[in-house]
């Protein structure tokens, strides 16, 4: 081979080298920025699932949630409707109760005493619905509404009867105090009593 | 071979260096900027696979979700039935104590 073409030869084979090296720096450039981007894409991926992992475990809380929730209501419901039936049943045997002259005399007799004796006079004003109006021996109940007092007392009984289940509304004579001693009252002073009550009885609590 | 015959060569054989440096550039040129592209098809592939984990992850809780629910209401249902079965027996009882709470107070 001639001194030139050697000369020739060496020129390309530098120029070859060179452009390989050229070549392989921008793969390695290309491999690098890959690697660094696949770094920060995987954090993102990895993001993308640990969220959806937080989410389905939101998910089936809320629904296991939302399932106690709904169950803890219908309980609720069922026992308020047992309880309603209760109370419903109770006022019943109450209106029952009122027919039954040994049981709501002596009961009826009782509540006028105490409104007498919270009005704090020896007079008062009687006022009965009008089947007790009707139906009920007034000068007995006088007679043992002063014997509960242990002394005499004077009831006036209004002609006027009141909207009432039972018991009577006991007033001064000038009407300007009045001691309201019916089962209608009773049953709704007693309410939140007579529903924990029930729910003992019914539920153990 | 002559001089300027020589000379000839050497300024071919160099032409030809030039041109395969000049592709080599143009290869490296094209490799950079198809690095944009490649790191986007990548981004691309691996977040699609991992929106399909996390779809199948949420799913995989809803059904889950769902036969713990349908347990939960079942579980109740019956303890509600107990309860009603219970409570149904001592309704009397409550009555007649509701009954005397009212009849007796105050007397």
């Amino acid at each position: 081979m001639s001194e030139t073409s050697l000369f020739t030869e060496d020129i390309l084979t530098a120029a070859r080298t060179k452009a390989q090296s050229i070549i392989d720096e921008a793969q390695a450039e290309l491999e690098r920025a890959t690697q660094e981007a696949k770094a920060s894409i995987s954090k993102e991926a990895a993001d993308i699932v640990r969220n959806a992992q937080a989410e389905a475990e939101a998910i089936k809380r809320r629904q296991t949630s939302e399932a106690r929730h709904l169950s803890k209501l219908h309980e609720q419901q069922e026992k308020n409707s047992i309880l309603m039936e209760v109370l419903d049943r109770t006022k019943k045997r109450i209106i029952d109760a009122t027919k039954n002259e040994t049981i709501y005399v002596p009961y009826l007799t009782s509540q006028i005493a105490n409104g007498i004796r919270e009005l704090g006079y020896d007079t008062a004003i009687v006022h009965l619905n009008a089947t007790d109006l009707k139906g009920i021996n007034r000068a007995n109940i006088e007679k043992d509404a002063g014997k509960h007092l242990s002394k005499s007392v004077k009831v006036e009984w209004a002609n006027e009867p009141i909207e009432a289940i039972g018991g009577a509304v006991i007033s001064s004579s000038d009407g300007k105090t009045r001691i309201v001693n019916t089962l209608d009252q009773k049953f709704e002073a007693l309410e939140s009593t007579l529903l924990i009550e029930a729910g003992k009885s019914l539920f153990g609590k | 071979m002559s001089g300027i015959e020589a000379v000839k060569v050497i300024v071919d054989a160099e032409k030809e260096a030039a041109r395969i440096l000049a592709e080599a550039q143009s290869k490296a040129s094209q490799i950079r900027k198809s690095i944009d592209s490649r790191i986007q098809e990548e981004r691309q592939r691996t977040l699609d696979g991992a929106k399909k984990e996390a779809s199948a992850i949420v799913q995989h809780a809803e059904d889950e979700g769902k036969v713990e629910a349908a347990n939960v209401t079942k579980d109740s249902g019956k303890n509600v039935q107990e309860l009603v079965t219970k409570a149904s027996a001592h309704k009397n009882a409550a009555v007649d104590k509701l009954v005397n709470v009212i009849l007796q107070e105050n007397k």
